[in-house]
Order: C-alpha cells, then sequence, then structure tokens
C-alpha cells in the first residue's frame, strides 16, 4: 500500500526529497532473497522479504528521532538496517519503512589514549581498522567480514569473528551508545548518559545494554542506533598495511611482528587441547577455522586458485588431481589458522615458541605448504582485514551454516566428525556442493577458559536452482532432527525461524510461541515481552526481538 | 546477450556490497574507500551495481516499470567497472558490468533512451561524432601537420585521434603531440584526418548497441582497405573500444595505447629526455586502459556444473577484473622524466576512482558527473601532488573542468605533454 501523500510530504519535510523513495525499483532493491545467505533460516526459492513501504536515508539523530516519531504517530513498522548485510535487516511485514543508515558513516572520533572509537552506524569494519590502525589500534571485525557495520554488529548482534581470541566479541566492546528508543525518544547510555563521556557503557550513568540488545541483539526491531563507542585494542604493525600482489590474490607481508600459520592436528581431541592452551597461554591475535570453509576436500585447491589470479574455478577438478595439492589436503584435514602478533620482538619470539610448545605437546603440526611466499602473505591479509568473506559465496552464489555448535572446544570437537559424515553423505544427493563434507569454520576462543568456538558447517548451493535450493532446505531440516536427536539442540540452520516464515513474512503467534516455549530459556523471551510493551508500546519492529506473552 | 541470460546473476547476486567499495584489503583510509561514483553521490542501494541486478530483476519480472527514477538509476552508471573489479574478488561466476551495459541496451531499444543521449545519437548519426560538429571539420586538428592521410596513402600503422582530441580545441595540441613524439622516434604513422569515424566505445556505454556496431564496421572496413594493421590512440574510450570491443566483430589489428608506443621507444632509446620537468606528478588511471584494458580473449561456451553445485564454464572463461590493464607503461614514462616526482594516490590501477566522464554521465548528468572528477581532485591533493597526469582526453576534459570550477589548484596534463616538455 503506497504511503499517503500527506505522510509521503511530512517524511520528505524531514529527510529532504533526495533521500526519500517510493519508487517500486527502488524498494525491490531494498527487498533481499530468501534462497541466500546466512538467514539462518530455510532457504526458500524464489521468495523474498516483503517490499517496503519507502526507503529513508536520514542524515542526523535528529532526523531519526522525526522519523521515529512519524511512525509512532501513524502506527507504522520501521526498520533500520546498516549495510544489509542479511535478511536479518530486512522488514518481515508489508509496509515497513526502511531506513538505510548509510548516510550516517562518520567516525566522529578515535580515541587513542582510551582505546576507543565512536562511531556511526555506516562505518565499515575496513574503514575504521584503516583508521585505527594510524595511530596504533585495530578494531575487532565480526566474522560477517570488514564490509559489515561495526556499530550493527556491537549494538544489535554478536559480532563474532576470527579476532575474537584477542579483542573479544562486539557486544562486549560496545561503549556508550546514543540509542533512538522505538517511541522516538533519545536514550544515551553508560558515561555518555551522565555527560562523561562515551568511555563506559555500563556507567557512570545508566546501564540499558541489556533491554537495547536483548537476547543476541534486537537485530533493527527495538529503535535506532545512531552513534556508539566501540572499544579497540592494540595494533603493532604498520599504519598502512603494505599490499602487494595482483587482484585479487593481494597478500602483505609483516615479518617482523607476525606470524600466519595453518595448524592441523592427528585428532579432534588434539586440536581442541590446543586452543584451550593457546588461550590459557595468552598468545595469539587472530584465531579461526577459516579455510574449511571450502571443504575438507577442496580447501587447498581453492587456496591455490585464490592465490594464483590466472586460475579461475575451472581449474579447480584439475588441481584436485594434483598429488601435492591431494597430499596438503590430507595433512589439513584438522586444522585452523592463527596469527600471532608481537608487541615486540621478543614478544613474538616468546609466542612462537610457546606455539611450538604447544603443537609438540598435542602431536601438531604448522602445515608447511601454507607458508610458501605465494600463500602466507594472502592468508595473513585474509585474515587481518577479513575482505574477502565473500568468498562464502564462491562457488553456486548462496551458503548457509548448519549445526554451529556453539560451545567449549571440546563440544564441537567431539561432535565434528559425526556432523561432518553426516552432511557427507547429503551432499550425494546432488543439491548442494560436494565438499568432504566437514565444511566447518569458525572463531577459536574467544571467553575464558578457551571458549566459545563455533562449527558452523557452511552448505553451498545454488539460488538460481530451484532442486539445489530445495534440496538444501530439506538437508537443513534433517540436520535439525539430527542436531536435536544427537542432543547438540537447534542447528544455525533453523536459528530465526522464530522471525520469518517461508513467506518471508513474520510467522503466526502460534509458530512463534511454540518455538520459543521449545527454548531452554523460554523466561527471557517472557522478560523481552515485558520489555517490549514497555519501550516499544505501539509494536513498531518485528519478531526478530523475541518475545513471549505469557 | 539479452537482459534474460542475466538472470541467473541476478539471483546469484547476494546483495553483498562489495561492489560499493574498493577492494578491502586496499583500502588506506575512510575517506578514499568507495569505488562506486554512483552509489557514493545518490546512497539509494540501487544506484550500486547490487542494487541495479535487482531494479533489472524487477523489471524482466513487471514488478516495476521504467520510470524516470529507473532510467536514472539505469543511466548514472559510468560503466567505469570499479564495480566488476571488486565483486570479483570473491565471486567467479557474476558479470555486473556486463549486465548493467545489457540494461542500458535493453531500454534503449525498448525507447526509454535520455534526451540529452538522443542528441549524441542524432550528433553521430549526422557527423559519425559524438560531439555535434560537422564531420568535415574532424580532421582540422591536424591540418598543420606532416602526416600522411591513410586514405590516400596505405600505412600499417594508423593513429586515431578519437572524437574528443578532434573537436575539443583545448586538448587536441596532445594528439599534435603525440604525432609528432612518435614521427620523432622513427615511427611511419599515418592518420585518417577527415574521414576518421568515431571509434563508437561511448556510444556502446551509453546503451547504442546498434550503432556501436555500424561504427566498429565501417572502421574496420576502412582499415583493411588502407592496410592497417596497428591502431594507435591517445583515448583510452578509443582503446578499450578497439581493443576489447573490436574483436568480437572479427578485428585482428593490433590496439596500443599511446602511452604503451612512448615507454617501448624509452626503453628502445629512441625517445630521450634532455629537460628537467620538476614536478610532483599523480597518475589517473583512464577506466578504459586500466581495468577494462585487458586483452580480449575469445570465448564461446556454456555453464556447467561441478561437485554437483559449483557454477564454471565449458570451456574455461576468460576473467576480466582488471589485474592485466595497462598501468605500468605510463608510470614507467613518468619515473623516467628528469625532475619529475611520481607520487600515487589511495586509490589506483585496478581500483581507481572514475573521472566522471563516462557511461554518457558527462551528457546527462553534468553536476553529478563534475562531483566525481572533483573527488578525484580531492584526492590528488591528498596525494601532495601539485599535478594530475592521466592517458584519456576525456578524463582530462572532465577534471580541467572540475578544476575550473573550483579556480584552479591542481594541473592537469595529458602524458604526452609532459614527455614533451623533457624532450
Amino acid at each position: 500500500m503506497p504511503l499517503s501523500k500527506e505522510l509521503y510530504r511530512a517524511l520528505e519535510d524531514i529527510v529532504g526529497t533526495d533521500n526519500l523513495s517510493d519508487d517500486p525499483a527502488v524498494l525491490d532493491s531494498y527487498r533481499y532473497s530468501l534462497a541466500h545467505t546466512a538467514i539462518h533460516l530455510g532457504p526458500y526459492f524464489d521468495t523474498f522479504t516483503p517490499r517496503g513501504a519507502a526507503v529513508l536515508l536520514p542524515g542526523s539523530t535528529e532526523e531519526v528521532q522525526a522519523i521515529v516519531k512519524l511512525c509512532n504517530q501513524h502506527k507504522i513498522k520501521f526498520k533500520a538496517s546498516s549495510t544489509f548485510w542479511s535478511a536479518q535487516g530486512y522488514p518481515s511485514t508489508e509496509n515497513t519503512l526502511q531506513l538505510d543508515m548509510r548516510r550516517m558513516d562518520r567516525i566522529l572520533e578515535i580515541d587513542e589514549k582510551n582505546m576507543y572509537a565512536v562511531i556511526e552506524p555506516g562505518v565499515i569494519g575496513a574503514t575504521l581498522q584503516a583508521e585505527a590502525m594510524k595511530v596504533g589500534l585495530n578494531t575487532h571485525l565480526p566474522g560477517s567480514g570488514c564490509s559489515c557495520s561495526i556499530l550493527a554488529g556491537a549494538t544489535s548482534y554478536f559480532g563474532s569473528g576470527p579476532s575474537n581470541l584477542y579483542g573479544g566479541w562486539h557486544y562486549d566492546n560496545l561503549l556508550a551508545m546514543e540509542w533512538v528508543m522505538p517511541t522516538g525518544d533519545l536514550f544515551r547510555t553508560g558515561s555518555l548518559g551522565s555527560n562523561c563521556g562515551w568511555f563506559c557503557g555500563e556507567g557512570p550513568g545508566p546501564s540499558m545494554k541489556g533491554i537495547a540488545r536483548g537476547f543476541l541483539g534486537a537485530k533493527g526491531a527495538m529503535g535506532v542506533f545512531t552513534k556508539c563507542a566501540i572499544k579497540l585494542f592494540a595494533w603493532p604493525g604498520p599504519e598502512i598495511l603494505p599490499v602487494e600482489g595482483t587482484v585479487p590474490a593481494y597478500g602483505v607481508s609483516l615479518p617482523e611482528l607476525f606470524r600466519a600459520y595453518t595448524l592441523a592436528f592427528p585428532s579432534w581431541k588434539a586440536w581442541a587441547d590446543a586452543a584451550y592452551t593457546i588461550w590459557d597461554a595468552g598468545i595469539g591475535y587472530l584465531a579461526h577455522r577459516q579455510f574449511n570453509m571450502f571443504g575438507r576436500d577442496l580447501k587447498h585447491a581453492m587456496v591455490k586458485i585464490l592465490t594464483d589470479p590466472t586460475k579461475t574455478l575451472g581449474d579447480l577438478e584439475q588441481l584436485l588431481q594434483d598429488p601435492e595439492v591431494q597430499r596438503v589436503t590430507e595433512e589439513s584435514t584438522r586444522d585452523f589458522q592463527i596469527v600471532l602478533a608481537g608487541m615486540t620482538p621478543r614478544d613474538i619470539q616468546w609466542q612462537d615458541s610457546v606455539l611450538d610448545e604447544i603443537l609438540a605437546r598435542t602431536g601438531g603440526w604448522k602445515v608447511e605448504a601454507m607458508n610458501s611466499p605465494e600463500i602466507n602473505p594472502w592468508m595473513l591479509l585474509y585474515l587481518i582485514r577479513l575482505g574477502h568473506k565473500n568468498l562464502n559465496l564462491v562457488f553456486g552464489g548462496s551458503y548457509d551454516g548448519c549445526f554451529g555448535m556453539l560451545g567449549a572446544a571440546d563440544f564441537g570437537a567431539a561432535n565434528a566428525e559425526e556432523a561432518g559424515l553426516f552432511k557427507k553423505k547429503w551432499e550425494k544427493h546432488g543439491a548442494i556442493v560436494a565438499a568432504g563434507g566437514d565444511c566447518m569454520m569458525g572463531p577459536i576462543g574467544g571467553q575464558g577458559g578457551g571458549g566459545t568456538c563455533l562449527w558452523e558447517n557452511f552448505t553451498c548451493f545454488d539460488p538460481y536452482d530451484r532442486f539445489s535450493t530445495e534440496g538444501t532446505l530439506e538437508f537443513f531440516n534433517t540436520c535439525t532432527e539430527f542436531g536435536l536427536e544427537k542432543g547438540w539442540g537447534v542447528g544455525m540452520e533453523k536459528w530465526n525461524d522464530q522471525a520469518r516464515g517461508p513467506d518471508g513474512r513474520t510467522p503466526p503467534k502460534e509458530v512463534r510461541d511454540k518455538i520459543h516455549r521449545s527454548h531452554p530459556q523460554p523466561s527471557a523471551f517472557r522478560y523481552q515481552h515485558r520489555i517490549r510493551e514497555t519501550f516499544n508500546p505501539n509494536d513498531l519492529g518485528d519478531a526478530y526481538y523475541e518475545t513471549l506473552e505469557e | 546477450m539479452a537482459l534474460e541470460d542475466f538472470a541467473p546473476e541476478m539471483d546469484r547476486c547476494s546483495s553483498c556490497s562489495y561492489c560499493k567499495w574498493i577492494p578491502f584489503d586496499q583500502v588506506k583510509s575512510w575517506r578514499f574507500a568507495k569505488n562506486c561514483p554512483s552509489i557514493a553521490y545518490h546512497n539509494f542501494n540501487s544506484y550500486s551495481a547490487r542494487g541495479r541486478y535487482t531494479v533489472a530483476r524487477s523489471l524482466l519480472r513487471g514488478q516495476s516499470d521504467c520510470s524516470e527514477t529507473v532510467k536514472k538509476i539505469v543511466f548514472t552508471c559510468l560503466t567505469c567497472g570499479s564495480c566488476d573489479v571488486s565483486c570479483k574478488i570473491c565471486r567467479y561466476n557474476l558479470e555486473p558490468l556486463e549486465m548493467v551495459r545489457e540494461l542500458k541496451f535493453s531500454l534503449v531499444e525498448q525507447g526509454h533512451e535520455l534526451e540529452a543521449l538522443r542528441e549524441v545519437r542524432e550528433s553521430y548519426a549526422a557527423g559519425k561524432n559524438t560531439q555535434g560538429k560537422s564531420a568535415g571539420s574532424r580532421g582540422d586538428w591536424a591540418s598543420d601537420l606532416d602526416v600522411p592521410r591513410i586514405d590516400e596513402q596505405p600505412m600499417p600503422v594508423l593513429f586515431h585521434a578519437g572524437c574528443r582530441l578532434s573537436y575539443d580545441k583545448e586538448l587536441q595540441e596532445s594528439a599534435r603531440t603525440a604525432v609528432q613524439i612518435l614521427q620523432g622516434a622513427g615511427v611511419e604513422i599515418g592518420i585518417r584526418g577527415d574521414q576518421e569515424l568515431c571509434c563508437g566505445g561511448r556510444l556502446y556505454s551509453m546503451g547504442y548497441r546498434q550503432e556501436f556496431e555500424s561504427s566498429a564496421e565501417a572502421n574496420l572496413a576502412a582499415w583493411a582497405e588502407a592496410g592497417v594493421k596497428t591502431i594507435v590512440t591517445s583515448c583510452a574510450d578509443g582503446y578499450h573500444a578497439f581493443k576489447r570491443l573490436y574483436p568480437r566483430l572479427g578485428s585482428q589489428v593490433e590496439v596500443l595505447h599511446t602511452v604503451e608506443l612512448i615507454d617501448r621507444l624509452i626503453q628502445e632509446g629512441k625517445i630521450k629526455f634532455r629537460s628537467q620537468v620538476p614536478l610532483t606528478v599523480t597518475y589517473h588511471d583512464p577506466c578504459h586502459l586500466g581495468r577494462q584494458g585487458e586483452p580480449y580473449v575469445p570465448w564461446d561456451g556454456v555453464e556447467k556444473k561441478i561437485m554437483e553445485q559449483i557454477v564454471v564454464y565449458e570451456p574455461r572463461r576468460p576473467r576480466y577484473n582488471g589485474a592485466w590493464g595497462i598501468y605500468d607503461p605510463p608510470r614507467r614514462i613518468l619515473e623516467s622524466i628528469p625532475g619529475l616526482r611520481l607520487v600515487e594516490m589511495e586509490r589506483n590501477r585496478e581500483y581507481s576512482w572514475c573521472c566522471g566522464a563516462g557511461g554518457g554521465v558527462r551528457e546527462a548528468y553534468p553536476e553529478y558527473s563534475q562531483w566525481t572528477a572533483s573527488e578525484r581532485i580531492a584526492e590528488a591533493k591528498a596525494s601532495g601532488a601539485e599535478a594530475l597526469a592521466s592517458a584519456c582526453p576525456w578524463c582530462e576534459r572532465n577534471f580541467k573542468d572540475a578544476v575550473q570550477a573550483q579556480n584552479g589548484g591542481m594541473k592537469i596534463f595529458d602524458i604526452v605533454e609532459l614527455v614533451q616538455m623533457a624532450m
């Protein structure tokens, strides 16, 4: 239903003519295919998120407030998104006003001494990292990559990624924030709420982090976060990365204080022991099981393609016949990548020797092929900048994760082989890429005691192909059944089932309630219902903020 | 190709937004991280490659009509190809630049051309140039040059001036200079003078496929008649047309940009520098010489799947991602000029920011075109350069206009002018 002329004019008065559109084609560029990526539901072939009523590009907090107040006045739902990475940032009901926060993209301050940055929603990881590096600092980058909004990962999701080990999850790094509440009122949290600056999210001043974020982030369903301070951490490298190489095989060589290794282990127990010991020893800057996302059988062949600008996917089959590629692939079966960063030359020497000791104790080894001059600078840059995240989609155009066993290293390691074999059997059905079953990737460590690891088993498919997309859905359904049968819980393939149904819209209340009641902690959603009633009385968000009435 | 042929890509594009930024590995600052002038200026998703994929799908499925907004979305694409480079950091089965060109063809063929571009098309129809000038005055730039006309005296090497250098009186000195430098170095070269025709490259980037093809066929016939084996041009648009587009129509003529030939002549000792040029200069990579200047590789194949769902092509499809464009010859020339200091802008080589003149944008959206150029001037200033050199008259024209609007602050040169200053 088109907006009334009166309302359109009112919105136009707020953001200006050039920053508002209800042209159908523009609105269609703000819909998301549910046959796509990391949406943790479906996938559903040829299904899209609902068309919005209009798209607005606000340029200031005041404009956001005015829009939200108008939405309350007219009882119109709204949803803000910064970089539109996944379906979570798109509406789930018709006629929602979509706020594209792209114009609010300033880095307002980098406080070098107190190690934080104050940013707006449109600031992406790559630009914040580039600016932070100039003053010897770095930002944690979420696993979705440096193309994504740092503010969104911190305020509205959980922001896990390769630098969890050193930089924490992004919700941990969230300091003070400026929140346009669902009513349009402005709330400044933590130290900012006491006019003491941005340095703290909890006080002196009101700590509203839990209220504003809810369980794993409110995903755009509870107002709009217009500014936040994000904690930064030390960067002992150069002010500008000295990138070399031919596109897309860029690399960076930082031999003095940095090391990038692919480690492999004789057993999953040894793998987990190494993950714990790395945490205990306090070494490591980034750690991720990264390139296994291409699949246990394909990963080294893919690394060879990606580090050679003359190669394409068309070379894959031939590379898989190469005995050396086969040998390295076999050697890397149970692997992960780690980057060490020394604050001084002595520090890096110490970390190197500690890592060698850990490998000696666990029986692990460094995969030497990954230390070659063609590959190692590429691997280091990949992990530091996380600018190739969309290799997730390299095969057929789409992927999503299944299982995603989130917990201590032992939990995933104990079940990884079984989960991989389960997938490998399904690969024979032809709907998903036959990659060797185990395509599990995710961060190593990040919380006390060496947890948490995430074992997201990448499943790649073709969103243009009905057989492939529907076959993937069938596979994911069986994954959920298998995960429940094994006691692993509902996998990440269904994480958002309560927020969006097969038609791309909010599922009926009884469906949502059933899901929430079966959750291990349904009281969290009952509590969130109370919060929603209090802070969002007109219910202008969507079901990504999870609630249970009774 | 037809727009429908891109339907698989429309669904396989994951809307990741990599097309809005330079390759992330190369980001050095907040200020100069964006790559696509169109989305940077207009901000709605629709103005990026990911958005144009969805707009194209919306049109194909009849979910939206070709409104004035849609025309603006389509024709504000400069076809600079920066989205293509960034997309292909991670993707091997998407061709966003090809898709948006097809989208332009599709709109034009359905009668949705822009008024400003219609004038260009009519200029081509009347005078075989894009400048609204008479065909008879095309050769005036070379009237005082002692250089053979190949239509009268067949020669194997042809210098093609192009529409901009032929008619832009402020710039055409660099065409004369290029010819004189090459002749001075012993290159036997001819021109077509007032017989020269538009290359068709700019018409192609505006959506006029038919006009491009007729232009290319006429040029190829004339070259064959004159025995042309090698074509040299100082125009990056012309270079791209001859190098990448003409071979699709059967051309086997060797194509060189002036900077490639001058670089070769310097290395062979046939061009020597005697004068100091005490300038700090930055080089702007023209889109059609840099990332789009890769050699053409013939391919006629089909999509297939391996490992159940990996999309590849049979036979192996060539990959154009800016890796093998013309980047080093102009830099080697500048570095060899005594006294000249070459500094790089943050965005360079395959991830350069566009000058803003391409795709019909200069003609149809002058304000946006000038904003795009002024962004590049700002980047040049940030590099510490006193002068910006390029190897394309379209870039030079747009930069000169932007500098003039800013009341100066940056000297703009074609590389051949700097070469001449040093000789």
